[in-house]
């Protein structure tokens, strides 16, 4: 039936408000009295904090007040899925990537912030820095995290160091020996995939306000998710949910970036403390150094396949660098070994993924959440065995295509809107590939 | 020397947050008596169009130019939860709330009618903001009459609606869920490039996609993601990195943090596969993320067929380019 207004070019509604400069970002916002906020960040990149001297950055005229964890001593730690973040690094406590926060600075204007932030004292204990997932899953690593335990499973093989591994998820799926063993050839490689920022045009930034009459703090800041963002903040400033109201403003971009709290909770903290407005906005480099990356993979993918182009089995190992904190990696790199064989048919598969911690900027959440990282190890073996074989790549996707009934690595059977061979007779005809598709 | 090649990838995309995880949204929908419709919803619009599809919808439903149509509720106290902007959920999820709030509201708007018609639901024509008797189009009254009228019966036009389908946890030890996520998405790409032999420089001619995107409701804004989709996947392919060097950032800057600019943007000629046949609003599937997906692989293979070297490693910069062929030579 033909549709009025579903399937139609309609204008996107906010195109003329972005066009003529009128949408409101959170940097277009303007509050009277508005103090500035600065954050001072880790100096090292795994260390403990042994002091901090505010004392010539507080003197600093136009600089309001600095706050650091003694002044909150009950702050909660944050996170999108696992609680394992500082608001602020304490005394005698690690900072675990250089984006840590161990002040916050408020001043009359930005330019004193920054100067103040220049001005604090940071003294240091050097650890070992971990930046490599190899090195953390040795049992002779420091863990990244002492407090955090009871996160893997019972399956985790011994010889590795759970401490510094976040999650560990499995895949069995068939007879994945029978499948090697019915293979008449086994392709086998490597896959490394790199740190990626998602570079929303628009850097983290917001305003807040505490509203004394209704005991409620007012954020104004971008995020893919208000009502999220909003229990976290208000969990780790022990507030309740109702008192923490966040406007969302017009977003510069997001890709997964702006699921994680970013000034949301020191904004809070700085209006709260300072019962004014309140401005943070992040540099790119802040923003690049202290906010979520695409996780890289290091995939090691097996694929068996018989003479006459049919996959028997597949088999996926994956290490996921999640960096200092979990942030949505708890998710990511599972959800990225799920799809380990593309929408193709296989029987027998088996898979092994780990997330792990390193001292990292953390892997979050990027457009793809792992499956882009593994797309390039399944479609790359999938070229790989087609050339092997003599195959047209395309025919030797098609012949392999999941259809309707189709069962995936997870074990769903794919009961509607399986349209993955339409793609490739589309593409086809479009591209005008070379080699017909044998149906 | 320029060498051309060309690569292909299929991908497949689960999407939803899935495994178990209660995911839903929630939407709300009201006629006002001041000639507007309020379409209430906390989703965020990142710039993918997600407010725009989400009107669009609301008008079909309730047979409406999309002009009456007002979003409120960006604002943690204004509307409840909608789910997150990711995970490709929120044509489906957040689709499926307002189509299903919509309907509610057209259900509301036919047993008012009529009663005020004084005859039965199908004797009803509802279109374009007014209603009236089949038999007789001299008499008719608009949606906002139909407001006042039901207002001061102490009622609203106004209905809640909250999508929330159920996928199952992954055992632990083998990972299989009878559904771990609700639907996916599928597509193929054949990407064409050309390789610049001396100096490693990677060009990207063409681009052709037919993406499986159930029913398009704004295909303008489909080919939009597609297009912005696949040059974030080329900026992984073959620029973009964050160097963390001993846990020390390098490069956090953009100057040397490379992206792809409009100069390195190729011709896309995209095809939407529109079957209609998913459970989302219209037939609708959710694409955000699976346009990105292909490109690497495509790129990789394409690499492969200029200069027949294989590259397991992102992304493919020129130097990589220049050692691969140093190697394959020695």
């Amino acid at each position: 039936m033909s549709k009025r207004y579903v399937g139609k070019d309609m204008l996107k509604v906010d195109a003329e408000s972005k066009v003529t400069g009128r949408a409101q970002y959170p940097s277009d916002l303007k509050f009277d009295n508005c103090l500035h906020v600065k954050i001072k960040r880790a100096t090292y990149p795994h260390a403990i904090l042994k002091d901090l001297d505010i004392n010539r950055a507080k003197n600093i005229d136009g600089v309001v007040d600095i706050i650091t964890a003694k002044d909150y001593p009950n702050l909660n730690k944050f996170g999108l899925i696992i609680k394992d973040q500082d608001v602020l690094i304490k005394m005698g406590e690690k900072m675990k990537f250089m984006g840590d926060a161990l002040a916050i600075i408020i001043a009359e204007t930005e330019e004193i912030a920054l100067k103040a932030r220049d001005k604090i004292g940071v003294e240091i204990k050097k650890l070992e820095v971990i930046t490599d997932p190899l090195r953390a899953i040795e049992k002779d690593a420091p863990p990244i995290h002492e407090d955090l335990s009871g996160l893997c499973t019972d399956y985790l093989k011994p010889n590795l160091n759970q401490k510094n591994i976040l999650v560990d998820h499995y895949l069995k799926k068939g007879d994945v020996k029978k499948g090697f063993t019915e293979a008449d050839l086994i392709v086998e490689n490597e896959y490394r995939t790199q740190h990626i920022d998602q570079l929303p045009l628009q850097n983290e930034s917001g305003y807040a306000l505490y509203d004394d009459k209704k005991d409620e703090i007012k954020i104004w800041a971008a995020s893919q998710w208000l009502h999220d963002t909003q229990a976290d903040v208000a969990q780790s400033i022990n507030m309740s949910k109702e008192k923490i109201r966040i406007i969302q403003t017009a977003i510069g971009g997001a890709f997964g970036k702006k699921e994680d709290v970013s000034v949301h909770i020191h904004l809070a903290l700085a209006a709260l403390h300072t019962q004014r407005p309140v401005k943070l906005e992040y540099t790119r480099e802040e923003s690049m150094i202290a906010q979520s990356k695409r996780h890289p993979l290091i995939i090691k993918a097996k694929t068996g396949v018989s003479s006459n182009g049919y996959l028997t089995a597949w088999s996926v190992e994956v290490i996921g660098d999640t960096g200092a904190y979990a942030s949505s990696g708890p998710a990511v790199v599972h959800k990225g070994m799920y799809h380990c064989t593309g929408p193709y048919n296989v029987e027998n598969i088996e898979g092994t993924s780990y997330a792990i911690y390193t001292n990292n900027t953390y892997g979050g959440a990027m457009r793809g959440f792992g499956t882009t990282q593994m797309a390039f190890a399944y479609e790359s073996q999938m070229d790989i065995l087609a050339h092997k074989l003599n195959i047209d790549p395309a025919q030797f996707r098609y012949q392999n295509a999941y259809i309707t009934g189709s069962v995936t690595p997870n074990g769903q059977k794919l009961g509607k809107s399986v349209n993955t061979k339409r793609t490739i007779e589309s593409v086809i005809d479009l591209a005008k590939w070379e080699g017909e598709i044998n149906k | 020397m320029r060498k051309k090649g060309r690569g292909m990838a299929t991908i497949m995309f689960g999407f939803g947050y899935g495994e178990g995880f209660p995911d839903h949204s929630i939407a709300e929908i009201e006629i006002t008596t001041d000639q507007k419709i309020k379409l209430r919803t906390a989703g965020a619009d990142v710039g993918q169009g997600f407010l725009t599809t989400m009107i669009q919808i609301a008008a079909e439903v309730l047979k409406i130019d999309s002009s009456y149509i007002e979003i409120v509720g960006q604002d943690t106290h204004q509307a409840k939860n909608s789910g997150s902007t990711s995970a490709t959920r929120q044509t489906f999820f957040s689709g499926n709330a307002v189509r299903e709030a919509a309907e509610e509201v057209m259900g509301m708007i036919y047993h008012h009618g009529s009663i005020y018609f004084n005859s039965n639901h199908p004797e009803l024509t509802v279109k374009d903001g007014e209603i009236y008797a089949c038999d007789n189009k001299e008499e008719k009254i608009s949606y906002w009459e139909l407001a006042e009228i039901v207002k001061q019966k102490g009622d609203n036009l106004q209905a809640e609606a909250s999508f929330f389908p159920k996928t199952y946890v992954p055992d632990e030890k083998t990972g299989q869920s009878e559904k771990n996520y609700v639907a996916y998405t599928f597509m193929t790409q054949v990407i064409d490039i050309e390789v610049d032999t001396d100096t490693g420089i990677i060009e990207v001619m063409n681009v052709y996609t037919a993406l499986d995107v159930g029913k398009a409701i704004n295909p303008q804004n489909v080919h939009g993601q597609i297009e912005g989709g696949t040059v974030q996947g080329l900026g992984m392919a073959l620029m973009e990195e964050q160097v963390i060097k001993n846990g020390i950032t390098i490069n956090p800057d953009m100057t040397n943090y490379l992206v792809p600019s409009i100069q390195d943007i190729p011709e896309f000629e995209s095809t939407l596969i529109e079957n209609e046949d998913s459970d989302g609003p219209f037939g609708a599937k959710g694409i955000g993320e699976p346009t990105l997906i292909a490109a690497c692989p495509a790129v990789a293979n394409a690499v492969y067929d200029a200069i027949g070297v294989r590259i397991t490693s992102l992304p493919i910069t020129p130097e990589i380019i220049l050692n691969s062929l140093e190697e394959n030579n020695n």
